[in-house]
C-alpha cells in the first residue's frame, strides 16, 4: 500500500484530501442545525451571566503540533509559548489596546536617553520551587538570554538592544540598553521574555527544557512525549496581571496539553468529548463548530506581520517597480483568500497587522485587480508575449520562481499554486518550488523570486529586522530593497517617545512599501479554539495566545 | 537446521550494518540543516549558526561522525537526540511498547480477516461471498490509512461516541488504529490466500484425494489449506513490516505515541541519532520476524525440513 500511494504521488493525494474534506463538511454539518452563535469574539456569547467561576476540574487541551522546549528563552515556537505563558510570569504585561501595564515589576522610569530603564519589583511573589523573585533574578534572566551558552533561541532578537542589569537594591534593577527603542517593554512583555526561577535554571541546565520552574498561575507536573503535558494550578499565585478578573490562584486544577497533529483527529476529538478544547481549527470546520449549539468559537487575529510574500530585488527584472507593480496589479489576493479560507481569514492589506500599533487602514482596498495596467506595465518595460503566451524580453522568458515550504501550512502551497494560474495570465511563467529546505534555498542560497513570511509580534518596530538595510541580525533582508528614506523612517520610528508621531512614522512607513510594490500582503492569521460549552472564560491576550486565570468549567 | 538458522543470523547482522549505513547516507545527502531547523532562520546571526553547528558536531565529515556513532553503538549508545539532547535509547525502549502493540494486533486482524476471508472466497468462488471478500480486500489495499482512519474516527468518535478518536492508553483506543491499518494487510491476505487456493484445489492431488472418497471438508481443511498457506505466510513476514512502516501514518492519525511518530518528527527535524535508533530498532524486529517466518516453514512444509 506504501509503494502504492508513492506512485501515485502528488495528485492522489490531492483527490483524497478533497474526498476526506467532502466527507467531512457532511458528516459533521448535519449534526446540528441549531442556534447562530456570535462566534467572532473573545469570550463566549453565552458565558458567565448566570453562572459563578467554580473552583476544580481538568481542561483538556488540544494543540496542533509539539513544543520543543519549556525553557522560554531556549523556546523558538508559538506553541511552547501557549504552555509556557502559563508557567511563567514577565515584568510587564501587553494589554490588546498596545499599552503596558505592571505586573511582576509594579513601576519603572526610564531615563531621559532612554537608555536606562529602572525597575521597582513586586516583594511578594515566589518561583515554584520556592525560590524568591528579587532584583538578582532579573539580573540573572536577562544575562542568560544574551549568554551564548543557553543556545538561546527568539529570546536573543526580542531582548536587543539589552546591555547589562545592575542590582540596586533586593527589589530593584536598573537595565541598559545600548540605544533607545520604544519596543523594548512590549516586547519584554513576551512569553518568550518569561522570568525563570534562577536556582533550578542552575540546577537542570539543559534539561531546564523539560524541567521548567517559574512563578506563573500553573506549575509544571509532567511532560509525555508525543502525547501530552500537564500542568497544575499553583495554589500560592496572587500576582496576576490587571487583564485577568481573577487575581488569584486559577479556577482549574489541572490542564492537560495533549498533542493532536491531524486537523481531523483534533477537531473530532473535541465533537466526540474526548477534550474540552481544540486549537487551530481549520476553515471547513469553523463554520460547522459555530453552526452546533455545543460548542463554542473562539477567535482572534495575531499581530506583527500578517503572511506578507517578499519580492526579491536582487534578481531581475523584480529590481524594476513597473514589474513589480505588474505582480501587484495581476494578483488577485482577495478571490485567494476567499475561495482557500472561506470567509475565516481576514486579507491582509499592509505589511503590519490590523491589530498592531500603527495599523493604517486607508491602505484597504487601495490595490485592485486590473490585468490590463498589470499588462501596459510589462509591455511598457518592453516584455512581449511570445507564441506560447508567455513574455519574453532578448530571448529570454519572463518567469518567476517561487519558492515555498513544505509542509502546507495554512495553505500556503495552494496560494502559490493560484497564484501561478493568475500570472499566466499576464504572461508570466511561475515556476512553484515546494520545498522543505527552505531555509538553505532563502537564507543561504538568495534562490528565489518570491517567498512568503510573516511572524507574530507586539510592535510595529517587528517591521525593523524585515524592512530595514542593515538588520540586526546581519542577515539580507528578504526583498533585498534598499532606501535611504525607509531605513531612516524605521530608525525614528523605533525611538520616537511621542506616540502619535510614531503612528505617523509607521504609516509612512507602510505606504512606503506597499507603494513600492516590495510585498504582496496576503492574510492575517487568525488563531482559533473550538472549545466545548462547558469552558467558561478561556481569554485570548494581545498577541492571540491564550490565558487560563480566569477559565472554569461549567457541568 | 541449527547451521542455517546461525547462517541466517549472521546476514541478518549484515542487513542491519548496511540498514545504518543507508539511513546515514540518506540523512546526509538529504538538503537541510539540523542547526538551521533548530535556529529561527530569521533572527539568528551566522555566527549563532556556526556555534550550532560545532556543537552539534556537524562540522566534521560525515564518515569520521558514522565511524563514532558505531563505535558507540557496540557499546550499546544510541547516541542523544539533536534537539532536546535526551539520549535516544531510552526514548525509543519508552515508546516502543506501543507500536509493538498496535503492529502486533493490526498483523493478527490481518491474517485472521485475511485467511478466513480467502479460504471462503476460494471455497465458494463467484457466489456473493467471494465478491464481498474481493470488495473488502480491493478496500482494504486501496484506502489510504490516513483517510479510513479519519472516516472511523467520524463515525466512531463523531458520530457515535464509541471510541476515543485519539490517545494510546486503553485497549479502546488500540481498535480503531488497527483496524485502520489491519484491513490493509487483510486485503494483500485475502488476495494471495484466494489465489494460492484455487492454484492448490486444481492439482492433481486434490483429485486423487477425492477419487479415493475423503469427505470434501478433509479435503479442504486438512489437505488444500495446508498447501495453500505456505505462501501466505511468506507474505505474513513482509506484512508485519508492511504494518511497522503503516505506524508512522496512523501514529500520527491517531495521535498514539510511538516510534512511528518519533521518526517522523525526528526526519522532519533531520535528527539523526534518534532516526538511527529507531530504524535499528524497526529493522531488529522485521528481521526477527522474518527469522521465525522462515523457521515455520519447517514446520508446515517436510519438503523444507528434509532439505535442510
Amino acid at each position: 500500500m506504501e509503494r502504492k500511494m508513492k506512485k501515485a504521488g502528488k495528485a492522489s493525494w490531492w483527490k483524497y484530501g478533497a474526498v476526506t474534506l467532502a466527507a467531512i463538511i457532511a458528516l459533521t454539518g448535519c449534526s446540528s442545525a441549531a442556534s447562530n452563535k456570535e462566534g467572532n469574539s473573545n469570550s463566549p456569547a453565552k458565558a458567565a451571566e448566570t453562572s459563578a467561576p467554580v473552583q476544580g476540574g481538568e481542561l483538556s487541551y488540544a494543540l496542533a503540533t509539539s513544543p520543543v522546549s519549556l525553557d522560554p528563552h531556549t523556546n523558538g515556537l508559538a506553541v511552547g509559548v501557549r504552555i509556557i505563558n502559563n508557567l511563567y510570569d514577565n515584568l510587564v504585561v501587553q494589554l490588546p489596546d498596545g499599552t503596558v501595564k505592571p505586573w511582576l515589576a509594579k513601576e519603572w522610569t526610564i531615563s531621559e536617553d532612554g537608555l536606562t530603564y529602572t525597575f521597582k519589583l513586586r516583594d511578594d511573589v515566589k518561583f515554584h520551587d520556592g525560590t524568591p523573585f528579587n532584583a538578582e533574578a532579573v539580573k540573572f534572566n536577562f544575562d542568560r538570554v544574551i549568554d551564548p551558552a543557553t543556545k538561546v533561541s527568539n529570546a536573543f532578537a526580542l531582548i536587543q538592544p539589552y546591555q547589562s542589569s545592575k542590582v540596586i537594591d533586593e527589589y530593584t534593577v536598573e537595565v541598559k540598553l545600548a540605544s533607545p527603542s520604544q519596543a523594548f517593554l512590549r516586547n519584554i512583555a513576551q512569553g518568550t521574555l518569561g522570568i525563570v526561577s534562577p536556582t533550578a535554571a542552575k540546577k537542570y541546565g539543559e534539561q531546564f527544557a523539560t524541567h521548567p520552574v517559574g512563578s506563573g498561575p500553573f506549575k509544571f507536573v509532567k511532560w509525555d512525549e508525543n502525547s501530552e503535558i500537564v500542568i497544575e494550578r499553583n495554589p500560592d499565585y496572587k500576582w496576576a496581571n490587571e487583564t485577568a478578573v481573577n487575581q488569584g490562584a486559577p479556577y482549574l486544577d489541572k490542564i492537560t496539553f495533549k498533542i493532536v497533529p491531524e486537523e481531523a483527529t483534533r477537531i473530532g476529538s473535541v465533537q466526540s468529548g474526548q477534550v474540552l478544547a481544540a486549537e487551530t481549527v481549520p476553515p471547513q470546520n469553523i463554520v460547522s463548530i459555530k453552526n452546533d449549539s455545543k460548542f463554542q468559537l473562539l477567535s482572534t487575529n495575531t499581530g506583527g506581520l500578517p503572511y506578507t510574500l517578499f519580492i526579491n530585488e536582487r534578481k531581475q527584472p523584480w529590481n524594476e517597480l513597473k514589474a513589480r507593480q505588474a505582480l501587484q496589479s495581476a494578483i488577485d489576493v482577495t478571490s485567494i483568500v476567499k475561495s482557500l479560507y472561506l470567509g475565516t481569514y481576514e486579507q491582509s492589506w499592509s505589511p503590519l497587522a490590523p491589530v498592531t500599533l500603527g495599523y493604517d487602514a486607508s491602505l484597504e482596498n487601495g490595490i485592485k485587480k486590473d490585468l490590463d495596467k498589470a499588462n501596459s506595465l510589462l509591455d511598457e518595460l518592453g516584455w512581449t508575449k511570445g507564441a506560447d503566451g508567455i513574455r519574453e524580453k532578448d530571448g529570454k522568458k519572463l518567469t518567476l520562481h517561487y519558492v515555498d515550504a513544505s509542509p502546507n501550512r495554512e495553505k500556503r502551497n495552494d496560494i502559490a499554486a493560484i497564484i501561478q494560474q493568475q500570472l499566466k495570465e499576464i504572461g508570466v511563467d511561475v515556476k512553484v518550488d515546494i520545498t522543505k529546505d527552505y531555509v538553505n534555498q532563502i537564507f543561504v542560497n538568495d534562490d528565489y523570486d518570491i517567498y512568503g513570511n510573516s511572524q507574530v509580534n507586539a510592535d510595529p518596530n517587528s517591521l525593523y529586522p524585515f524592512y530595514h538595510t542593515a538588520a540586526p541580525t546581519g542577515r539580507p533582508t528578504l526583498h533585498g530593497y534598499s532606501n535611504a528614506e525607509l531605513d531612516k523612517l524605521l530608525e525614528d520610528g523605533a525611538v520616537e517617545k511621542d506616540e502619535a508621531k510614531r503612528v505617523e512614522i509607521y504609516k509612512q512607513v507602510q505606504h512606503h512599501i506597499i507603494d513600492n510594490a516590495l510585498i504582496i500582503p496576503i492574510y492575517v492569521f487568525p488563531y482559533t479554539i473550538a472549545a466545548s460549552n462547558r469552558v467558561q472564560d478561556i481569554k485570548l491576550d494581545a498577541l492571540a495566545y491564550p490565558r487560563f486565570n480566569d477559565t472554569y468549567l461549567t457541568k | 537446521m541449527g547451521k542455517s538458522v546461525f547462517v541466517r543470523i549472521y546476514t541478518s547482522l549484515l542487513v542491519l550494518v548496511g540498514a545504518l549505513i543507508v539511513v546515514f547516507i540518506i540523512m546526509n545527502v538529504l538538503p537541510g540543516d539540523p542547526a538551521l531547523m533548530m535556529l529561527d532562520p530569521a533572527e539568528s546571526t551566522p555566527e549563532m549558526i556556526a556555534t550550532m553547528r560545532h556543537q552539534l558536531g556537524l562540522d566534521r565529515p560525515f564518515y569520521v561522525r558514522f565511524a563514532e556513532y558505531f563505535v558507540n553503538l557496540l557499546h550499546g549508545d544510541f547516541g542523544n537526540s539533536m534537539v532536546n539532547s535526551d539520549p535516544v535509547l531510552p526514548k525509543i525502549i519508552k515508546h516502543f511498547p506501543a507500536t509493538l502493540a498496535l503492529t502486533a494486533m493490526s498483523s493478527a486482524i490481518a491474517v485472521v480477516i485475511g485467511i478466513v476471508l480467502g479460504v471462503l472466497s476460494a471455497l465458494h468462488r463467484n457466489k456473493p461471498i467471494d465478491l464481498l471478500a474481493r470488495l473488502i480486500g480491493l478496500f482494504g489495499i486501496s484506502m489510504p490509512t490516513f483517510w479510513s482512519g479519519i472516516l472511523l474516527i467520524l463515525i466512531f468518535s463523531v458520530q457515535l461516541g464509541w471510541l476515543p478518536a485519539m490517545g494510546s492508553t486503553g485497549f479502546k483506543s488500540l481498535i480503531m488504529p488497527s483496524l485502520t491499518l489491519g484491513l490493509v494487510g487483510a486485503g494483500f491476505i485475502v488476495r494471495m490466500v484466494r489465489t494460492s487456493m484455487l492454484d492448490v484445489i486444481n492439482e492433481s492431488f486434490i483429485v486423487t484425494l477425492r477419487s479415493k472418497g475423503l469427505s470434501e471438508r478433509v479435503i479442504m481443511y486438512q489437505h488444500a489449506l495446508r498447501n495453500a498457506l505456505i505462501p501466505a505466510i511468506t507474505m505474513i513476514g513482509m506484512i508485519v513490516g508492511e504494518m511497522l512502516a503503516g505506524t508512522v501514518v496512523i501514529e500520527t492519525v491517531f495521535s498514539r505515541q510511538g516510534i512511528g511518530r518519533i521518526i517522523a518528527d525526528a526526519i522532519m527535524a533531520k535528527d539523526l541519532p534518534v532516526v538511527q535508533g529507531v530504524v535499528f530498532f524497526s529493522a531488529v524486529v522485521y528481521i526477527i520476524v522474518n527469522l521465525l517466518v522462515d523457521l515455520s516453514y519447517s514446520f508446515i512444509d517436510p519438503r523444507v525440513r528434509r532439505a535442510s
